[in-house]
């Protein structure tokens, strides 16, 4: 037994230091693939230095510009996820298991949800750029539809672990199911559905950072602008802004499921 | 009120004979409480939407003309994806992966460090905690897309900086995540060896490491995941990989071209979910 013990620990010790070795190895041979060899990272070290030396003080030019562009991300991002949170709502109870009308249907939306939240959301910004032309416009359409891949995905899976007890019991009385979706099933999954929301109003605020980038509004595109011209002090003021709305909606949602809790427990208890 | 509430149902309980109006109306009460709740955050939800409607000037019928439009652009402009460039792809394919992988390794030395700094049961002093834990929430607050345009303008185009904004961006999702992972440790066992008199290296070899060794994988590995959507999507900004060949064929109008790039980043992510699963498992 202890001599079992023994060589298993054995073998997991060559295990490990082989893994560790060929993880080594990967690195080095990816560091080669990709041309980074010292003489680049000590000129880039110096660069960074440089550029680093050149965003101290943070100035803008343009401050109202730039706010402008802050609140059009918000709501780009608030919007993207509204329209998402909706859609997601339906698909997600027809994708559900256990209330699909047809399994089939249930299988054709989660495999498109799963397409859907595969491709990056700023490449479905650039599609929709391609399809609807610049503007905010293809950044809500790009957030809202990356948002369903990812909402249908949790909303499907906290309708699928519900008590069904609930669903047979208003069934039994006659609830049509409309009256059993709206009463039974979504009371017991509010929580989650809110908490998941709000999770992903934070991804998207994220997202609607950087959307501007392709073109598709917002504050990434003063960004884009600061970086172009090699203003590395605007740059820095844009990254700071965009921290301060990401902070922002990080704690704002952080109040928000606190206190929609705070309201369920005093109803509840 | 919470009080009130208790002393209701404390009532309803023992069997008073106002037990039934009593239920009755705390029942009621209790469902003004919910639906003035859920109305002020329906109209507060109500408002957010009308202010960016407004601000954004979207237009609601745009929905459906939006999918309507990229609907007949997937399926007439990029459908069927050419499949002669998957040649030309694996280049940038490979790259990204590369990308993804150094820019892993970067973050996680890295954050190795900050997170033993900003642990509070590790930490040599708690300033140094407070100011390792700022470094990473800055760094995680930022996208990596931000990093990559600064570092592009400054270092120039290609996958050098590319893997340097992933590093970057790491830092601030692995150092919160390890500091936390190092946090929950039993301080006991730490205790232990720390009194059979062995030095800070000894602590961490055998007190430290066995316990951390499961978060540590699984928290690298996860974001090894999430590298690969970056590293796709860094391209686009020039920073190499496949985002830039697809930028490159969007702007050439060679939409058939795209959308095998597109095919191909999802296979990317698919192939590399598969394999940290896979290592995930073996080494847990």
């Amino acid at each position: 037994m202890i001599k079992n013990k023994e060589t298993y620990r054995q073998q997991k010790k060559v295990q490990n230091s082989i893994f560790t070795f060929l993880a080594f190895a990967f690195f080095i041979f990816s560091m080669l693939q990709l041309n980074i060899v010292p003489e680049r990272i000590v000129r880039s070290i110096e660069r960074l230095g440089y550029i680093f030396g050149n965003m101290f003080p943070p100035v803008t030019n343009e401050p109202v510009s730039l706010f402008t562009a802050a609140i059009e991300s918000i709501q780009v991002a608030i919007l993207g996820t509204i329209l998402g949170v909706i859609i997601s709502l339906f698909l997600a109870v027809l994708a559900a298991k256990n209330l699909t009308i047809s399994p089939y249907l249930g299988y054709a939306i989660k495999g498109f949800a799963g397409f859907v939240r595969a491709v990056p959301a700023l490449i479905w910004a650039l599609l929709f750029i391609v399809a609807v032309g610049l503007g905010p416009t293809p950044g809500i359409l790009a957030l809202a539809i990356n948002s369903i891949g990812m909402l249908v995905k949790v909303y499907g899976e906290a309708l699928e672990e519900i008590d069904m007890g609930i669903v047979e019991a208003l069934e039994s009385a006659g609830a049509s199911k409309v009256q059993v979706i709206l009463q039974g099933v979504f009371p017991s999954v509010m929580k989650a559905f809110t908490a998941w929301s709000l999770f992903r109003l934070d991804v998207n605020i994220r997202y609607s950072a950087i959307l501007g980038v392709v073109g598709a509004g917002g504050i990434g595109w003063e960004l884009m602008k600061a970086a172009q011209m090699s203003r590395y002090d605007e740059a820095l003021m844009v990254t700071i802004v965009i921290f301060g709305m990401v902070m922002s909606a990080e704690v704002l949602s952080e109040y928000m499921k606190k206190r929609a809790n705070a309201a369920s427990a005093q109803a509840l208890n | 009120m919470k009080q009130e509430a208790l002393n209701i149902s404390n009532q309803g309980e023992k069997g008073l004979s106002a037990t039934k109006p009593s239920k009755y109306s705390e029942y009621k009460r209790r469902r003004k409480i919910m639906l003035k709740s859920q109305g002020f955050i329906t109209a507060i939800i109500l408002l957010l939407a009308i202010w960016s409607i407004w601000g954004t000037g979207f237009n609601l019928l745009s929905l459906f003309f939006g999918t309507y439009e990229i609907l007949v652009f997937i399926f007439t402009d990029m459908f069927p994806p050419d499949l002669t460039v998957i040649g030309q792809l694996i280049g940038p394919a490979l790259d990204t992966l590369y990308m993804s992988y150094v820019g892993m390794v970067i973050s996680v030395v890295v954050s190795l460090v900050l997170g033993v700094l900003a642990a509070d049961n590790l930490t040599p002093h708690w300033t140094i905690a407070r100011v390792s834990r700022a470094v990473t929430a800055f760094l995680r607050s930022v996208p990596a897309v931000v990093w990559a345009i600064i570092l592009v303008s400054g270092i120039g185009l290609g996958p050098l900086t590319g893997t340097i904004a992933i590093g970057l961006s790491g830092i601030g999702i692995l150092g919160k995540a390890y500091a936390e992972v190092l946090e929950s440790i039993d301080g006991a066992q730490l205790e232990g060896v720390r009194a059979t008199g062995a030095n800070w290296f000894q602590v961490i070899g055998q007190a430290v490491w066995p316990q951390f060794k499961a978060g540590f994988v699984s928290w690298s590995l996860y974001k090894l995941d999430m590298n690969i959507r970056e590293a796709a999507i860094l391209g686009l900004v020039g920073a190499g990989g496949l985002g830039y060949y697809l930028q490159g064929s969007i702007n050439l109008f060679q939409y058939k071209e795209a959308a095998t790039a597109i095919l191909m980043i999802f296979a990317l992510i698919l192939m590399v979910e598969y394999m940290t699963a896979k290592i995930r498992e073996r080494i847990i």
